[in-house]
């Protein structure tokens, strides 16, 4: 009998409310929208990590015919000079840096990079003695770069030792700036939620002081007076929380799953159904928020 | 237990009790010691601001006291935490001046609301709500919306509404102040039997008539202050008593020994 009085409150506070309802449903929806957007630039980010830290770290690059690095003088890297590098990742000094290394001729560098760059007609005016060979090394520690590094920038037959992590790298915090970017946005948003629902909260007990004040004389307990104007605001807010879900599990279904991964094929994108581990915590931060906000404006505003 | 003799007979008690709003300002109520018993009907009169409302207040603990003890059904209510409030509030009925009704509910709806926020099932509501609109004399106007009604209708409607839990207090401020002499008659006609059913009434009012007419007991406050305090007086004294005044027990004492039985 209570629980169905208080949905039928709830349903009136609903219906007398309606324009601010759908405000707070609105901005619930494009703050979290923000956050949900956020985490999953940090999904992607962390997927690339995974996905890239595993394959490329450092790339110790030979010489070939166009280099004009100091250690290129004697032109390109001979066989002897190739050997004498395996050599050293073999040595103790440099091994226990590193997890495995492999050796990457021209031929096979021509081969990655006709895959990579398959749609581009970059390909047709590249030529396999252009590419150097390279030493493909996974570090144990990539942030130990600087060691192997040093070890062979100086060695002869070594145009360059490259940390490809430091490309991703870039990469990786042009994303982290977007996120915190969508975070400052997502923050903004909440306080403006926040205020929206304190303000709906208010009116919604103004325009029902009345019957609170009826539910108070007779021995209403606290509860049932306050229950159903804190879950007006939680339902407004999840439903928010639903509807920002909903976008980005579209967003990750058809735009990363759909067209960027059409165009970026070698890119790891997170999955939509990644994308649904956003959803209960936008939800539960929905909710928290609304609830919290309107149980303080309740203990300004509403006398029980 | 060291109560003080009477203590369980007193349905409603105050001792010593000063109530100040604004430091500086005189007090609402000035050290008032009076105890009203169950099964009792008291009226509360005085001019504006005399303290009546003040009283009624203290006893639904919606103003503490500033000094002094009050006792709701062998209660200190200083001593109801906050949750607990509700249940205090269950034991006693309210009645105002203006009524309010909820507009946009009908008679029933009204009445049954009070019944529905404490959790009451459907059909108990279902049985006591027409039952309550009988003992006001509304039958039949169940479905009649609050601005279809007379101002006297609407009054026994918010009796009803006070009352349909059966609470052992019902406080009435000013319920007549709306109503014409004849209606405020039949007002006072259902506040009498409910009174007689054994409800203690505590009625705040400016009516000379009905105070005349009932021939109940007075308290007269004036200046937060206890200046008369007779059984079965008139509004106003032929000689003024002025001081505090205990003559509580008199000749009604046999029939509040029966209504000890009744709960709050």
């Amino acid at each position: 009998m209570r629980l169905l009085f208080i949905l039928g409150e709830i349903g009136s506070g609903l219906r007398r409310n309606l324009s601010m309802v759908i405000s707070v449903v609105l901005v619930t929806f494009v703050s979290l929208t923000f956050v949900g957007a956020a985490g999953m630039l940090q999904m992607q980010i962390n997927q690339m990590k995974g996905y890239w830290y595993d394959k490329v770290q450092v790339a110790v690059f030979l010489c070939n015919d166009g280099s004009t690095a100091v250690g290129c003088a004697s032109g390109p890297a001979t066989q002897e000079q190739q050997d004498n590098l395996e050599a050293m990742l073999e040595s103790p000094a440099v091994k226990q840096y590193i997890n495995d290394f492999q050796f990457e001729s021209q031929a096979e560098a021509y081969t990655h990079f006709k895959e990579q760059f398959s749609n581009s007609p970059i390909v047709d005016s590249v030529s396999e003695d252009q590419l150097p060979a390279s030493f493909r090394i996974n570090m144990k520690n990539p942030e130990k770069y600087q060691i192997i590094s040093e070890t062979f920038s100086s060695q002869p037959g070594v145009e360059t030792v490259s940390d490809q992590r430091q490309v991703l790298e870039r990469i990786f915090s042009w994303m982290n700036g977007a996120s915190v970017a969508a975070m400052g946005v997502a923050a903004v948003m909440i306080f403006c939620a926040v205020l929206l629902i304190t303000t709906t909260i208010r009116l919604s007990a103004f325009s029902r002081r009345r019957e609170t004040g009826i539910m108070r004389l007779v021995g209403a307990s606290k509860t049932v007076i306050q229950l159903p104007f804190i879950l007006e605001g939680v339902i407004a807010a999840v439903v928010g929380a639903l509807l920002a879900s909903t976008t980005l599990w579209l967003m990750a279904h058809f735009w990363l799953n759909g067209d960027l991964s059409k165009q970026f094929l070698n890119t790891p994108f997170i999955s939509s159904t990644q994308v649904l581990v956003i959803a209960p915590v936008l939800i539960a931060l929905g909710a928290g928020l609304a609830g919290i906000s309107s149980l303080l404006t309740l203990r300004r505003y509403l006398k029980v | 237990m060291s109560c003080p003799a009477g203590f369980k007979r007193a349905m409603i008690r105050f001792e010593n009790v000063t109530k100040v709003y604004e430091q500086n300002a005189r007090p609402a109520l000035d050290s008032v010691s009076l105890e009203i018993n169950r099964g009792e009907f008291t009226f509360l009169v005085g001019a504006s601001g005399s303290g009546k409302s003040t009283f009624l207040r203290l006893i639904l603990k919606e103003d503490k006291a500033s000094s002094g003890s009050v006792y709701v059904a062998g209660q200190n209510v200083a001593n109801i935490s906050s949750w607990r409030v509700p249940k205090l509030r269950r034991g006693i009925g309210v009645v105002f001046q203006d009524f309010r009704l909820l507009p946009q509910k009908n008679v029933f709806a009204n009445v049954a609301f009070a019944m529905q926020v404490i959790g009451k099932s459907r059909s108990i509501i279902r049985e006591t709500v027409p039952e309550v609109l009988k003992t006001v004399g509304l039958e039949g106007k169940e479905r009649r919306m609050p601005h279809e009604l007379s101002g006297g209708e609407q009054q026994r409607v918010a009796i009803a509404r006070a009352v349909v839990n059966r609470p052992g207090i019902l406080l009435a401020d000013e319920p007549t102040g709306n109503l014409d002499p004849i209606t405020s008659m039949g007002i006072m006609g259902v506040l009498d039997k409910i009174n007689q059913n054994g409800t203690t009434v505590v009625m705040a009012t400016h009516d000379d008539d009905i105070v005349n007419e009932m021939r109940r007991r007075v308290v007269e406050l004036k200046n937060g202050k206890v200046i008369r305090d007779e059984a079965k007086a008139l509004y106003t004294s032929m000689i003024p008593v002025v001081g505090e005044s205990r003559r509580l027990r008199d000749a009604s004492g046999e029939e509040l020994d029966r209504a000890q039985g009744a709960q709050l």
